[in-house]
């Protein structure tokens, strides 16, 4: 603890993790672009690009949980920051989802002639809604479900039913991505045809990253949760990965309800 | 639902900084929280194993009925779009694509 300290903010070291962050998204980018033209090194460059962030995301996000955990510099001010941030890193995320839904309601309300003037456009075999994606819709809902489970029982300081609905949040959030890839691979449509698999694969496939993305996230919470990080009063990451979690079910029941059930009649 | 949990955490939060820093921080609309928390915990495990279990019976359902196989559509202009060459050149299946 800081004894000189006589106020609740965190005033952060000089860190190198921002310029590191921020060289490695430009490398990204550029080897990103430079690999899919064909120019020679843009594999090479992509792939140090995305060393460079994974490294970034692990020694950055090391620091902060040191910050918290063991300096405890996450008062009760600071904590409002980081949900505050984590908060508008979400609205963030639903512009994001925002223009693909756009896209695709751009193309399926008024198809245009070049596909037949119908939606799904002609020749394309759509899958149905209320086979493996209401499923998935199920699966969905119950990881939230056991989420909620986790966040009453830090609350009630019951540490070991904690980690076990973590465990069970993970548990179908694996099944669920398990059964996206089943789908993916036996899908009679691919990314390449038309319209129709451009916006699919666009929407539902970021849609799975964001799965596999909140998937870690929960992970981490559980080993942080089982080693005694997360406490009643201090748990802010665990609860920036439900709202994450949250948000990504948000989106797939809005994904389910227009691609897959309007989209496919 | 995210949202609106979102707001009231929000609030939550912000009532909490508006108050006397003397006071204690315990979630004002309960004397006995733990136990609040408790019934809680107990009522969304259960949640979660009746979702698990419908999710269960769904899958072996959904699994031991297999999928359709669709036929081949004719070749319109729109499908199997192949404009330019992939940027690798590994041996792999390109017509998941």
């Amino acid at each position: 603890m800081i004894f000189s300290q006589r106020h609740s903010y965190h005033l952060v070291d000089p860190s190198p993790w921002p310029i590191s962050g921020s060289l490695g998204a430009l490398a990204t980018t550029v080897g990103g672009v430079m690999y899919m033209h064909s120019f020679q090194g843009g594999a090479t460059l992509l792939s140090l690009g995305l060393l460079f962030i994974l490294y970034t995301m692990f020694v950055w996000w090391r620091d902060v949980l040191r910050e918290s955990t063991l300096e405890g510099h996450h008062t009760k001010v600071v904590q409002l920051g980081l949900r505050y941030g984590f908060i508008l890193f979400i609205v963030s995320e639903v512009m994001f989802f925002f223009a693909f839904f756009w896209a695709f309601f751009h193309s399926s309300l008024a198809p245009t002639v070049e596909i037949g003037g119908i939606w799904p456009p002609k020749g394309i075999g759509v899958l149905d809604p209320w086979e493996i994606p209401f499923l998935n819709t199920l699966i969905l809902l119950s990881s939230g479900a056991a989420v909620t489970w986790a966040h009453h029982a830090i609350l009630a300081g019951k540490e070991k039913r904690a980690v076990y609905a973590l465990a069970a949040t993970v548990l179908l959030a694996l099944v669920f991505t398990g059964f996206q890839g089943m789908e993916y691979y036996q899908a009679p449509f691919t990314i390449s045809d038309s319209i129709y698999g451009s916006t699919f694969f666009l929407a539902t496939g970021f849609h799975g990253f964001h799965v596999i993305i909140g998937t870690l996230f929960l992970i981490i919470c559980g080993i942080r949760q089982y080693l005694g990080h997360l406490t009643k009063e201090h748990h802010v990451g665990f609860e920036a990965a439900a709202w994450y979690w949250h948000f990504v079910d948000v989106v797939w029941l809005f994904l389910f309800v227009s691609i897959y059930w309007w989209g496919g009649i | 639902m995210a949202m609106s949990m979102m707001r009231s955490a929000l609030l939550r939060n912000s009532l909490r900084s508006a108050s006397k820093p003397s006071a204690p921080t315990r979630r004002g609309f309960s004397s006995s929280a733990n136990h609040d928390d408790a019934y809680e915990a107990a009522k969304w495990e259960k949640i979660t194993y009746l979702g698990a279990a419908s999710c269960t019976i769904l899958a072996i359902y959904n699994l031991s009925r297999g999928h359709p196989h669709s036929e081949t559509p004719p070749e319109y202009p729109y499908l199997h779009i192949r404009n330019k060459e992939f940027p690798w050149d590994l041996d792999v299946d390109l017509e998941i694509f």
